[in-house]
């Protein structure tokens, strides 16, 4: 069975690239807000990686990550952001709660082989 | 009528007595008497007679003539006197008037040496009311351009994103298929060598835009320099030649990135506008020291000596109106104080400009 990942962003042609790009290997998972992500949270507390978007509509990443992380323990998360760093991106990354921050417009192979390493280590 | 002098009164009285008694004393004597030996004795006694009657009478004469002489010398004396008295007191106040006026004047001096103090007080502030106003103005330009930038970033990264994610698709769908056709491996990296300027444009703008406050990220020279270039293509392309002597290590300095973007973004645009056609722009760098010393040499007009020390007032300009501010070196010159640099100029007329920028980099670099 391949391994499950989750990709958060409110732009659906993101959604639709990423899964098309990376659905060889992994079961891609997709929501267009943090909201929609919860729920498929709820419903696969297996996903083992988490993508998300920074800025969006009701909740930014930084906050669905926050509640994603109460269902999903020990799985790994990253944000992938159209904006520069920002201190609530950096006080995530200093306190563990993500992993790595990828800008926008990011290497789809870069983080494919990112989700590979990781998955390793899991 | 004109009175006769005394010597010539006393002398007609003598004249006049002695006549009247030589022509009639004998006569008198004559009418007492006719007896000859008493006339003997008469002549002798008449002769003392006139001679104490005289005598009396230049007494007289005299006293009365001196007496009034002394009384005029002891009047003179005592006009002397006051005279010299209202001499002594007209030095006294003159003395008194003097350092009166001394007073005054060291008064007036003291007075002119405040207002020239406040003078000087008040250009201090008003170049300091200057300053803050340029800062001011610039702050609020790169408030609204931050704002804006990381709005058109993000818009344009997400589109970038698309043909990223979109390139990447296709380029494994194709080397599935076996398709070994050089032309779409040239025009596949082609978008990718695109996807990867754009996105460094659009990084270099939100970087230079970005308002952070603090003063403790690591600032690598070396990027921020090459990221001013890129953004400054524009101006560059086609017409300024790029010489870069850069050091091996590459510099970092603490400090704010954004911040220092600005700095040498002004000091590059300046050197390239500098170069009215064609020209070279040198950057070199160098450790030295604790320090770095970046030179941004140009072969451009060059500043006049008069002006050199003026280019980091705050609206100092030589260009045309609207053509520039007079605040990118003002800026410039700030940013880079803050960050406990210096920021220096030589030129040369007609020949160019050297921009030396000294800034203090992290130690275990070294």
């Amino acid at each position: 069975m391949k391994p499950k990942i989750l990709y958060v962003d409110d732009e659906p042609i993101n959604l639709m690239l990423f899964e098309a790009n990376l659905d060889r290997k992994y079961e891609v998972l997709t929501a267009v807000n943090g909201k929609k992500g919860l729920e498929i949270v709820a419903s696969h507390p297996d996903i083992k990686v988490v993508f998300s978007d920074m800025k969006m509509p009701y909740m930014n990443g930084i906050d669905f990550i926050k509640e994603a992380t109460k269902i999903l323990k020990g799985s790994l998360f990253y944000i992938l952001t159209g904006f520069e760093i920002t201190g609530e991106i950096q006080d995530s990354l200093d306190s563990g709660l993500i992993r790595k921050y990828y800008g926008k417009p990011f290497n789809l192979h870069e983080i494919s082989n990112e989700i590979e390493a990781v998955l390793c280590e899991l | 009528m004109k009175e006769m002098r005394f010597e010539y009164k006393i002398s007609l009285a003598y004249l006049l007595i002695g006549g009247l008694w030589i022509l009639f004393s004998d006569q008198i004597l004559f009418y007492f008497t006719a007896d000859s030996t008493l006339l003997t004795t008469f002549q002798t006694y008449k002769g003392w007679f006139y001679v104490l009657s005289t005598a009396l009478l230049f007494y007289i004469f005299l006293k009365k003539h001196l007496s009034k002489l002394r009384s005029t010398e002891l009047e003179l004396e005592k006009h002397k006197n006051h005279l010299e008295e209202l001499v002594l007191d007209k030095t006294r106040s003159l003395d008194a008037a003097i350092s009166k006026l001394s007073t005054i004047n060291e008064e007036l001096q003291e007075k002119s040496t405040l207002i020239e103090q406040q003078n000087s007080e008040l250009q201090r502030a008003l170049q300091e009311l200057k300053e803050t106003q340029g800062q001011l103005l610039h702050a609020d330009k790169m408030a609204s351009l931050g704002i804006m930038t990381a709005g058109i970033a993000h818009e344009i990264n997400n589109p970038l994103n698309y043909i990223s994610g979109g390139i990447t698709g296709l380029e494994s769908y194709l080397s599935k298929e076996e398709l070994d056709n050089e032309k779409i491996i040239l025009f596949i990296d082609s978008i990718k060598t695109g996807i990867i300027r754009v996105g460094s444009i659009v990084s270099g703008l939100n970087q230079m835009s970005r308002n952070v406050e603090t003063y403790d990220e690591k600032c690598d020279i070396h990027s921020i320099i090459e990221n001013c270039l890129l953004i400054l293509n524009s101006q560059i392309k086609n017409r300024i030649e790029i010489v870069k002597n850069y050091s091996e290590l590459a510099p970092v300095t603490n400090g704010n990135v954004g911040q220092l973007y600005q700095a040498f973004s002004n000091i590059l645009l300046n050197a390239c506008q500098a170069i009215e056609n064609r020209g070279t722009l040198t950057i070199s760098t160098e450790l030295y020291e604790n320090n770095i010393l970046v030179k941004v040499t140009d072969s451009g007009c060059g500043i006049p000596e008069e002006n050199l020390s003026k280019i980091t007032d705050p609206f100092f300009t030589t260009k045309e109106p609207g053509m520039g501010t007079g605040l990118g070196l003002s800026i410039a010159y700030n940013l880079i104080q803050a960050h406990n640099g210096k920021l220096s100029f030589e030129s040369e007329v007609n020949k160019g400009t050297i921009v030396t920028v000294q800034l203090p980099v992290i130690p275990q670099q070294l």
